[in-house]
């Protein structure tokens, strides 16, 4: 059988892709959350 | 603490590309198209421990009424469908070169995109109710419901006549894996998991702050 390579690396880049946009995804949740966070702590002191 | 797990689960994830590209030899029948494996498996093995960690999540929130239980319920489910969405991405570009087709109405295939759709409208119903009570208790019955689907997923190639090959472990027939490519896919199965609960603690204290701060 042909090694198919072609299919591997759409694989394994399909997923890389998807990992890192759902890591991205979260970090970029946790910064929103953190700033209104930041502010009411700036006010508070 | 996180954050030293998400490196773990980089390096993990390092190791386990070298271990199904560098150290598991070519397959004999399938050729290099079988390393999908070391991603195919890993992806579906994931899905299930966070389907039983919405199990848990629901059956612990009904019986206590804890709002930590349905932010793990809820944050395994959204990481679940992540997974499965690989799982049946990674399962199809397998096929096509294997069965000579992307997809087919087998029961593994079939059972697994119920699956996939359980776990969205999991998702969608969670967004769709605002009151935390409300939208805790519906979704753990939905939560708990959906997981009948992943002992019907796993056991559909031993019920029924499959295309899709038996499990490759957790089957009640001994693994047919040479032991190199079984290795390279237990180091791929723990770094899968290493990553699914570096991105689990992340979305749990999201969900956290997201209400603290509601």
């Amino acid at each position: 059988m042909p090694d198919n390579w072609a299919y591997v690396f759409a694989a394994y880049g399909i997923a890389a892709v998807v990992l890192f946009g759902y890591w991205r995804h979260l970090a970029r949740r946790a910064r929103a959350v953190a700033r209104p966070r930041a502010a009411t702590k700036g006010r508070a002191a | 603490m996180t954050r030293a797990l998400g490196w773990l689960a980089a390096l993990g994830l390092l190791v386990g590309l070298a271990a199904g590209f560098l150290y598991a030899p070519r397959e004999a029948i399938q050729g290099n198209v079988q390393r999908i494996m070391y991603l195919h498996v890993p992806s579906v093995l994931t899905a299930y421990l966070a389907f039983a960690l919405v199990l848990l999540g629901s059956i612990a929130y009904l019986a206590t009424r804890r709002p930590h239980w349905d932010r793990l319920a809820g944050s395994a489910g959204e990481i679940g469908v992540l997974f499965t969405g690989l799982t049946i991405v990674s399962g199809s570009i397998w096929g096509k070169p294997t069965w000579g087709t992307w997809w087919t109405w087998d029961a593994r295939l079939t059972s697994t995109a119920v699956l996939f759709l359980v776990y969205v409208g999991y998702l969608l119903l969670r967004s769709v109710i605002d009151e935390p009570d409300a939208r805790a208790r519906y979704s753990a019955i939905v939560g708990i419901l959906g997981a009948v689907n992943i002992p019907i997923v796993h056991f559909s190639v031993t019920w029924w006549r499959a295309l899709h090959q038996p499990s490759t472990i957790l089957g009640p027939e001994p693994s047919p894996l040479a032991l190199p490519l079984m290795i390279a896919l237990y180091v791929n199965i723990v770094a899968f998991v290493l990553l699914f609960t570096y991105l689990l603690a992340r979305r749990v204290e999201i969900a956290r702050l997201e209400e603290e701060t509601a």
